[in-house]
């Protein structure tokens, strides 16, 4: 596989410089963007001008538990975006032409778009966290900085894994728009605020079944050194982002290649 | 038929079905759809047995939904199939997708292969690393297929640029480029004009004549067969109905011959023999047409010559594409194939 990497560096390169015949509509995505997520975050501030605290949460708390989530999904937007419109792939029957190479599909999937408007997530994201991990006076020791990196990771392929999974259904079922809104898109919605506002089974639900809470909630406990022992079911899961991340990637991995072998085409 | 050990694809009792759900749409509907279970099964290709040699140029045939597609897409590892077995150039198509793909060129008629807004260049220079293909095969492959297709003119500009016609010249090149020992082609010629088919198919013959490469070529048009294919499989509702070289089919297939006369204007007799019928008939123009089995094509034209004052005559051969509508409208698949395995050895 890693033989191959020039490869995918070329499909990469050349996927960003097709885009880039499209000038405008990148301006264009790129300013709603930024709009979108100022928007997100003025609603939460206004909550804490108003509240002082959400659920004990303080307003660089909330700053840096929201950029972890945005940064994170920048990183995984500029990966993943290409099977949000893998629907496309599959109707217009050009995933026929991938199976014909010999390369791995799902890479030359992700190669196909490199999504570089996630540079609004990188500028909303890094500039929430920053401010929150000031404000908060956030203390990097040896051990946040080395669990850092090691964490975004996790989110990121958390959320890979949703968005794969996602796209893997479209084997079955040829069309998965609607789920794409709904699982991929508005899902994040859950994780703005702290996942203990909700009630217990939400809780349970966010973090057994849908992990969303181990893309910022949890981790943001260990680098803010808050009280883990109110944690829902055990202290260690503050650190359980990567484990969490790399079995909803395997998880998705495998549907996707069970869809692979279902792949039904489309006729002429 | 070729030998076993000459082949380089082998089919055992393959067939695909699919299953096409009732589906519902919206997002409750996709939910639905995930377990709901009522499906209805059609056997796009069912129970078909071949094998191809080295270096056949063989026509995959019938009608749309007949299973054409569906055979090339499990010959090249897009499709699983449902059960059966292929072995192509010794790899299992789905299995071992990468290894088969290096053996393979595949050109579907209706799909670019190539990166539509990249120049046409460019999209050969990311198959060469792709495929893999060391930089001097690749220059001596490229500038040989460049040259005979004339691809010059082409290369700076963007593929979403190019016409049919210049597109299918580039397509071909993109599946040639890595050398392949087997070329797949889905209705290569579709929508081309008449001068560009007349040209792809001078260059798949040159192909498969020079490289020696086995090529399987699907179509609906049945000049592609008759200038192309020395062997012709035809599909008929996912079973074959006929598997022989192009020749047999037409001696062995179609009894009917048509015959044109043309008399000379102080003759305005008629012709009137046993099991000849008179299809049209002008004052010194005739149509006959006459099944060989009743009476043979010598024996007609002798008659004639006899009783009339011939100025000239036409025998037509049998067009592939009618013999193959023949097929299709005299009755179904099953009671054509028993008649054909009688006439062929």
């Amino acid at each position: 596989m890693f033989k191959n990497t020039p490869i995918y560096w070329k499909l990469v390169v050349t996927s960003i410089r097709a885009k880039m015949e499209y000038k405008v509509t990148f301006l264009f995505l790129l300013i709603a963007l930024l709009f979108y997520y100022l928007g997100q975050l003025g609603v939460i501030l206004i909550i804490l001008v108003k509240f002082k605290n959400i659920n004990g949460w303080s307003l660089g708390e909330m700053a840096f538990l929201y950029g972890l989530l945005v940064f994170s999904q920048g990183i995984s937007t500029l990966l993943f975006s290409s099977l949000n419109y893998f629907e496309n792939l599959i109707i217009e029957g050009d995933f026929d032409r991938l199976l014909v190479r010999p390369l791995n599909p799902l890479l030359q999937v992700l190669a196909s778009s490199f999504e570089l408007s996630s540079v609004a997530h990188f500028l909303i994201g890094s500039t929430a966290l920053y401010y929150g991990a000031t404000r908060s006076g956030l203390e990097w020791t040896f051990q946040k900085i080395v669990f850092f990196p090691i964490a975004l990771a996790g989110a990121v392929l958390i959320q890979g894994g949703i968005r794969l999974a996602v796209a893997a259904v479209t084997f079955w079922t040829t069309r998965n728009r609607s789920l794409v809104h709904t699982i991929v898109y508005s899902s994040k919605e859950f994780i703005l605020y702290p996942i203990s506002i909700y009630n217990f089974w939400v809780q349970a639900f966010l973090t057994l079944i849908f992990p969303l809470a181990f893309i910022n909630f949890y981790p943001s406990h260990f680098f803010l050194a808050r009280d883990s022992s109110t944690l829902l079911f055990h202290p260690a899961l503050q650190y359980g982002t990567p484990l969490a991340g790399l079995i909803v990637f395997a998880m998705a991995y495998a549907l996707w290649k069970a869809g692979i072998n279902h792949y039904q085409s489309v006729g002429n | 038929m070729m030998s076993d050990d000459n082949s380089i694809i082998r089919v055992n009792n393959l067939s695909r079905h699919f299953t096409v759900a009732d589906g519902k749409s919206g997002f409750i509907g996709s939910i639905q759809n995930l377990f709901s279970r009522r499906y209805t099964t059609k056997k796009a290709v069912d129970d078909i047995s071949f094998s191809i040699a080295k270096g056949d140029f063989v026509g995959y045939v019938g009608e749309n939904g007949a299973g054409k597609s569906t055979t090339i897409k499990m010959l090249t590892g897009i499709l699983v199939p449902t059960s059966g077995k292929i072995v192509v150039a010794g790899n299992v198509p789905h299995i071992n997708r990468a290894q088969n793909a290096r053996n393979i060129g595949v050109v579907f008629g209706q799909r670019t292969q190539l990166w539509w807004d990249l120049p046409v260049l460019e999209s050969f220079d990311l198959l060469r690393s792709i495929f893999r293909v060391p930089e001097d095969d690749f220059k001596r492959n490229f500038e040989e297929l460049s040259e005979t297709l004339e691809l010059g003119p082409l290369l700076k500009v963007p593929v979403r640029k190019l016409s049919l016609g210049q597109r299918m010249r580039c397509d071909l090149t993109a599946a040639l480029l890595h050398n392949p020992r087997i070329l797949f082609l889905d209705e290569p010629t579709i929508g081309l004009d008449i001068i560009a088919k007349d040209y792809v198919r001078k260059f798949l013959k040159m192909v498969n004549k020079e490289r020696e490469t086995t090529i399987i070529l699907t179509t609906h048009d049945m000049d592609d067969i008759e200038a192309l294919c020395s062997r012709i499989i035809i599909l008929d509702q996912g079973k074959i109905a006929y598997d022989g070289s192009t020749e047999k089919l037409k001696i062995d297939y179609v009894r009917e011959k048509a015959i044109e006369i043309e008399l000379h204007e102080d003759d305005t007799g008629t012709i009137s023999i046993p099991n000849v019928k008179l299809v049209k008939s002008t004052a010194n123009k005739k149509w006959l047409r006459f099944n060989q089995d009743d009476i043979s094509v010598q024996e007609v034209v002798s008659q004639i010559m006899r009783e009339r004052r011939v100025k000239d005559i036409a025998i037509h051969e049998p067009k592939v594409g009618d013999i193959i509508k023949n097929i299709y409208a005299n009755g179904k698949a099953a009671s054509q194939q028993t008649k054909l395995q009688k006439t062929l050895p």
